[in-house]
């Protein structure tokens, strides 16, 4: 199950105060990065909110994100509506699209879970990269970001923008923890450990599978939309399946079933995509063997990992006094 | 309360459950016996649900409830326990007895409020426990509890749901003589009008527990009647040392 540890708390703290202190003082370019970081992180923990603690393993996830992304660019580049109403719509639209994946989903399990998942996302990017009016393969400039300048803000700033975005991912994980601590996220995990049970108990499957799957595709499809904001331009290559197996990559790479373990998962992903391509193009190969790695080393990614260190060395420290709960197995 | 009518289940060629019907009066406690795949198990599961008859019904409080799920039939108050072990493995006691009594509430779907810190949620937690003697074992990750405490946890997440018909599948099967015992005391004292339907091969605690004893043989019923008509009946002890699988 889900707890609120110290551990999360002090990781979560670090990761925005860090994350805010980079961002000012590193050029144009680490603050593309942050963004980018902070954005994945917003994807990745809507992921893990599913597959970590539902058992939910999306393959849909990077079309979710492409899918709110486009109604974002559609909505204002192409009908002129102003962001802030925008950004609303774009979240609700792929809410109710995560609803109707989790509830068709909701018998399915296992391989067949993950290959329905994969056709929901394939038929979204089909639909975009063959509309002619959305720019096909081209893809959709002029996307405008939301206009803060009302309070002072310039979201033209990158550094703003930043900081904003870094506000949000945070926002987002303290949304998830707060649903994962309630009766709801807690039935969540319930039904990933034993549906069989839940349901004899009385739990009507399907209705908490489409939900929980309607808010992780909201939290997805602002980061989408978020995303087009940041670039300000679209391309069906955000809807590729590549994109979920990515999003996956992050998941598992910072900790399946941890919520801010995704977190650093994006940070680690993003720089060494960036970091190392400089040097080769191989990064995806370093990625690879990073990612291997921490599964071996027992599959609880990095953050996962090191929580566990952490919480066995205060466990020494504090002799037999017990912490707060650890959940490395929710 | 709960009552079974003409219930036939069939797997290909197998007919395992063949034409069984009875009726369960609130409150009363009714025992099944019958040897090693009598279809007991089964007859469990088209009960509740998880099978279903290939023809029969099934009546809750009135209601055919015979194409009703699962989940609608805990709903309406039937609960079950499994006699293979069926719980939540990477949870502790607590946990599992948690997301039992929220399930049954309605607090399953609550989104802001910790179910866990719920007053009303724990007292009944503390309350079930200290009835399937779990109360020194709630912190207890299921996977490395040991074998008896497990089987207490079966029964208990049933209960845990507030039912008004319990079924329990040989609820103590490879347990040793003393919890066989507490598990008695624990018949005793649960509320009258609960009904129940237990499946139990301890026939000194079936024959005291019980209001009425059907007994199943090949998917049919072979016998009904009190526990003293079950004593002096020879087709009983025929099938009975005929080499039934019992501990008793
Ligand atoms: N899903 C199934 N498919 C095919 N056959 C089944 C299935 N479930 C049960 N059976 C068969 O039905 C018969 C009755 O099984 P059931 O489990 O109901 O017996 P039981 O009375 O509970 O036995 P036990 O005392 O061993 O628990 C057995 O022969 C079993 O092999
Ligand atoms: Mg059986």
């Amino acid at each position: 199950m889900f707890y609120q540890t110290k551990t999360k708390s002090a990781a979560l703290a670090f990761l925005v105060i860090s994350g805010i202190i980079y961002a000012i003082f590193t050029g144009y370019f680490g603050r593309e990065m942050v963004i980018e970081a902070a954005i994945l992180a917003i994807l990745a923990m809507s992921l893990d909110m599913v597959a970590g603690y539902g058992g939910m393993v999306s393959l849909c996830h990077g079309a979710i994100f492409g899918l709110g992304a486009y109604i974002f660019g559609i909505l204002t580049a192409m009908l002129g509506l102003s962001p802030f109403l925008a950004l609303p719509i774009a979240i609700s639209v792929t809410a109710l699209f995560g609803f109707a994946v989790g509830g068709v989903t909701s018998k399915t399990s296992g391989i067949f879970f993950i290959m329905t998942t994969l056709a929901f996302g394939q038929m979204v990017y089909v639909i975009i990269f063959d509309a002619r009016s959305l720019g096909g393969d081209d893809g959709m400039s002029g996307i405008p970001r939301m206009d803060l300048s009302l309070i002072g803000l310039d979201m033209n700033d990158s550094l703003t923008f930043g900081i904003f975005v870094i506000l949000a991912a945070a926002l987002v994980y303290l949304l998830i923890a707060a649903i994962l601590r309630a009766g709801f996220g807690r039935s969540l995990v319930g039904l990933r450990s034993n549906e069989t049970r839940m349901r004899a108990l009385g739990m009507a499957i399907w209705k908490y599978k489409a939900t929980s799957f309607a808010i992780s595709g909201g939290i997805a499809g602002l980061a989408g939309a978020l995303a087009a904001q940041h670039t300000m331009f679209i391309s069906p290559s955000m809807l590729v399946w590549t994109v979920s197996g990515e999003a996956l990559v992050v998941v598992i790479l910072g900790g399946l079933g941890t919520l801010i373990g995704p977190a650093f998962g994006a940070v680690l992903f993003v720089f060494l995509k960036h970091e190392v391509s400089e040097f080769t193009n191989y990064w995806h190969l370093i990625v690879g063997t990073v990612l291997i790695i921490t599964v071996v080393m027992g599959n609880k990614g990095i953050y996962g990992q090191l929580e566990h260190m952490i919480d066995n060395w205060l466990h020494k420290k504090q002799g037999r006094i017990s912490l707060a709960k650890e959940d490395n197995h929710a | 309360m709960l009552e079974a009518l003409g219930l036939c289940k069939t797997f290909g060629a197998l007919r395992v459950t063949n034409d069984v019907s009875f009726s369960l009066e609130k409150g009363e406690r009714r025992v099944i016996l019958g040897p090693n795949g009598a279809g007991k198990t089964t007859l469990f599961n088209l009960l509740v649900g998880e099978l279903e008859p290939t023809a029969g019904t099934v009546q809750l409080n009135g209601d055919d409830v015979t194409r009703a799920g699962v989940e609608a039939r805990a709903q309406m108050g039937l609960a079950r326990s499994y006699q293979k072990n069926n719980l939540f493995d990477q949870l502790t006691v607590r946990e599992n007895l948690a997301l039992a009594v929220a399930t049954a509430t309605g607090k399953s779907a609550w989104f802001r409020k910790d179910t866990l810190k719920d007053a009303e949620i724990n007292r009944i937690i503390v309350d079930v426990a200290a009835q399937v003697a779990l109360s020194d074992h709630l912190d207890l990750a299921v996977e490395s509890a040991p074998y008896g405490v497990r089987r207490q946890l079966e029964v208990g997440l049933a209960l845990a749901t507030g039912p008004s018909v319990l079924l329990m599948d040989e609820p103590t099967s490879g347990v040793g003589p003393e919890m066989i015992k507490a598990f008695h005391t624990l018949l005793k004292t649960l509320p009258e009008n609960l009904t129940m339907l237990i499946i139990e091969h301890d026939m000194d605690l079936a024959l005291d527990v019980a209001d009425r004893v059907t007994v199943l043989n090949y998917g049919e019923v072979v016998f009904e009647g009190t526990p003293d008509e079950t004593r002096s009946s020879p087709l009983v002890e025929e099938i009975y040392l005929g080499g039934w699988d019992s501990h008793a």
